[in-house]
């Protein structure tokens, strides 16, 4: 079981190692092409939406967008369990954004051991972030935003249990012009503090840190593709006290930006390594799921 | 039926709280209150007079921008993180930031293929 889900492992690597050279090598024979055909981007979701770029919009603009996240797979049995935030984004300055909406949740479980069964669809809280510019990309290369996002749930992410759950998710978002107009890089660091009260009135803690690189190629006018990968640690306690479980995600990103006011931008990620203290599994399927997807739409008004 | 009651007052108060301390860690200090310079551009038959602009480094910007055509536009650059809809026959005023110098790109939203560039040195 364990070998099979290595071999598995190794053919993700594999066919994640051939996407990202055609990615990297693709430009070059690209250069020959017209310059002028494309122009600058906004980074915020070229590189999907778990890897976010450092822009922070324009001026004045305001947006509604709707973004699901979705995980597929735990131990055994069947697991679908995704979350759409439906968020109004808006930007008051040229060096900050702000975003807020309502969260809904869709769980899917079914003989996955440790968790209940569930087929429920539910509103599941509120989130806003805040987004500010820490570096100009000019002068500098790299461009960095800090993103603070306040989150409460009624809902436990993983289960679908009944619980009261707060979360402050902060990120470092930063990117890089390789190629002028064409390739882009990204890079996040994250950290995730929460605290969940669930059943008998006991708060818990749990903190999460995870760190990304991403590559994103704009392969035609408007229409990018590129590669993502994510390192995410979990731990007991708010503080990194106690390691629970690790995982490695990669996989591809589509960024389309469809007209001049509506883009959308979508990844679909798998684990394809990771460690849970005192398991001998190749993945940890307990604290993060196998697969992961992304889907984000947005419309400026 | 699981056991906690949820308080949604005490739960808003305590996201508020969350969503407060963001705004206080993230709201910049203040802009640098300097002289704006101002530069004029005109835009007719869908192309940008001139294609180039040019301003000083370290200074925020006024962009004047007169619309000489019979359509809207709208005034955008992604680098400027500015952007501002001009009536057909008239003028608006987008305020820019001090900039490094180098070349900032702008164009019209509502035609894809009227755009400019400023230097900025």
């Amino acid at each position: 079981m364990v070998s099979h889900s290595r071999c598995a492992a190794k053919r993700r690597c594999a066919f994640f190692a051939a996407l990202s050279a055609a990615i990297l090598v693709s430009p070059l024979a690209a250069r020959a092409q017209d310059a002028d055909a494309f122009h600058e981007v906004e980074t915020k979701y070229i590189f999907g939406s778990f890897t976010f770029g450092s822009s922070t919009g324009i001026e004045g603009e305001k947006a509604f967008e709707p973004e699901t996240k979705a995980n597929f797979g735990k131990g055994g049995g069947h697991y679908g369990v995704g979350q759409t935030v439906l968020e109004y984004e808006y930007t008051p300055t040229q060096y900050m954004q702000i975003e807020l909406g309502p969260s809904v949740s869709f769980y899917n479980i079914g003989g996955v051991p440790g968790l209940d069964d569930r087929n429920l669809a539910t509103l599941n809280g509120f989130e806003a972030e805040f987004r500010s510019v820490l570096i100009d990309r000019n002068p500098s290369p790299i461009a960095v935003t800090l993103a603070v996002e306040p989150e409460f749930h009624s809902r436990d992410e993983t289960s679908g249990a009944k619980v009261v759950n707060y979360g402050l998710e902060i990120k470092l978002e930063a990117d890089a012009e390789l190629i002028k107009n064409r390739l882009y890089w990204g890079f996040n660091l994250l950290y995730e503090p929460e605290t969940t009260r669930a059943d008998f009135g006991v708060w818990e803690r749990e903190s999460t840190f995870g760190v990304s690189s991403a590559l994103a190629l704009q392969i035609i006018p408007n229409v990018m593709i590129g590669l993502d990968l994510w390192y995410l640690r979990h731990y007991d306690g708010a503080a990194f006290n106690s390691f629970t479980g690790d995982a490695v995600y990669l996989g591809p990103t589509f960024y389309w930006k469809i007209a001049p006011k509506v883009l959308m931008s979508a990844a679909w990620e798998a684990q394809v390594a990771g460690h849970e203290p005192g398991v001998s599994s190749a993945l940890d399927l307990t604290d993060f799921s196998h697969h992961r997807a992304s889907l984000l739409l947005e419309f400026e008004f | 039926m699981d056991p906690v009651a949820l308080t949604p007052v005490s739960s808003m108060r305590a996201f508020l709280r969350l969503a407060l301390f963001g705004i206080a860690v993230l709201f910049p200090s203040g802009y640098a209150k300097a002289q704006n310079a101002s530069i004029a551009i005109s835009v007719k038959d869908h192309r940008f007079q001139p294609a180039q602009i040019s301003g000083p480094a370290n200074r925020p910007l006024s962009i004047r921008v007169r619309n000489l055509d019979s359509t809207a536009m709208e005034f955008e650059s992604v680098s400027l993180r500015v952007e501002k809809v001009i009536a057909a026959g008239s003028e608006g005023v987008v305020n820019v930031r001090a900039l490094a110098p180098g070349r900032y790109e702008f164009f019209d939203d509502f035609h894809q293929e009227t755009r400019g560039t400023l230097v900025v040195e």
